[in-house]
């Protein structure tokens, strides 16, 4: 019982913060792939460092264990992404965003885009075994993490990480500001 | 606290302060319930929990038996928290579309691209929404379950999802957009 609570007080927090940074809405998510507004990026990016840096650091102290991360089988996780962006691209929302924005009132959101998600997922559980083994066979690692699989040290990846976005968020806002004064 | 209840309010928060509430949810769900954040996944038990209700013989199946098992489970009520957060957010900024007028077809740049006719936004919605939970079937998660979580624990899945999603992302928002793009 507890267990649901927690879920549900985290997946308030989660919508709330979806609505705050604006992926409720079809232009911001698009915009992003038209490099006008990168602000879907950057929510992603530091949702990211904060929390992989928070969870290395638990694991560190011995207070967290991971559970299972997803599975990486190197072809179906690109040619997912491919379809899964050009689905973005259409709709202008992903699972999350349009159930956020569906709390909203936006009918566009809650009526063809919670109808598309579950007629998605049948399709998808009915057609599982003729597509998914095929796919996830090819290059399959299994759930691994990357400092396991390149003998890393935890701690510098994710410091790398996290300047490789501190070195992309200076960028982009460089960039808006260089768009700015040319117009 | 004048100030942080009038931040609250605003419509729009900084991407650093709203990512920075996400990763925090991110690193509970593991902490309090060793479960990742995901979307996608809710919505197989969903169906399938309907699914075996009214079609039976199709939905026994592998999938839907083993692989995603229906059922009321912790993403399902992620997903319901979701809903709710959302309205949240737009109730504390006053911007609930609930009975308002032009909460049929929500987005002004989709209306100066494709035009005010709300069937065409929700052929396109229903048609990509249906692409985005095939997709994120193949891939293993979507954007929250796939991205999010498993870049926050540094699996190589998450990195290349996001390449592949951006990739697609750009060559299909050029495509719509042609000269405006």
């Amino acid at each position: 019982m507890s267990t649901y609570v927690i879920a549900l007080f985290l997946g308030v927090a989660f919508g709330f913060s979806l609505n705050k940074a604006g992926l409720t809405k079809y232009h911001k998510i698009v915009n992003v792939f038209r490099f006008t507004d990168m602000a879907v990026l950057k929510f992603m990016m530091t949702a990211l460092v904060v929390s992989m840096s928070g969870l290395y650091l638990l694991r560190g102290l011995g207070l967290v264990t991971f559970p299972a991360p997803p599975a990486t089988y190197i072809a179906g996780n690109i040619i997912g992404g491919l379809i899964f962006g050009f689905g973005m691209a259409l709709s202008g929302y992903c699972p999350g965003t349009c159930a956020a924005g569906s709390g909203e009132g936006k009918l566009d959101y809650l009526i063809p885009g919670l109808l598309g998600f579950f007629v998605g997922a049948a399709i998808y559980g009915l057609t599982y075994q003729q597509v998914f083994p095929l796919i996830s066979n090819i290059a399959n690692e299994g759930n691994v993490v990357i400092p396991d699989l390149w003998n890393l040290s935890p701690l510098l990846t994710v410091l790398f990480f996290a300047v490789m976005s501190f070195f992309l968020f200076y960028l982009i806002d460089r960039a808006g500001l260089q768009r700015k004064k040319e117009i | 606290m004048k100030q942080i209840i009038s931040y609250i309010r605003r419509e729009e928060w900084s991407p650093y302060v709203a990512g920075t509430l996400l990763g925090v949810v991110g690193i509970l769900a593991v902490w309090m319930s060793n479960s990742l954040l995901g979307a996608s996944g809710a919505f197989e038990n969903l169906v399938g929990l309907a699914g075996q209700a009214i079609a039976p013989s199709l939905f026994d199946n592998m999938y839907f038996n083993y692989v995603m098992p229906p059922g009321i489970t912790w993403g399902v009520v992620l997903l319901v928290g979701l809903f709710f957060g959302g309205m949240l957010g737009a109730a504390t900024s006053g911007t609930l579309k609930w009975g308002k007028k032009g909460s049929a077809n929500s987005d002004d740049q989709w209306k100066s691209i494709f035009g005010p006719q709300i069937w065409k936004r929700w052929l396109l919605a229903f048609v990509g929404a249906i692409i985005l939970e095939y997709a994120a079937g193949i891939a293993g998660g979507c954007t929250s379950g796939l991205a999010i979580s498993g870049g926050m624990l540094l699996a190589p899945s998450a990195f290349l999802f996001i390449a592949g999603m951006f990739a697609s992302g750009i060559v299909t928002a050029y495509l719509i957009y042609r000269k405006r793009y």
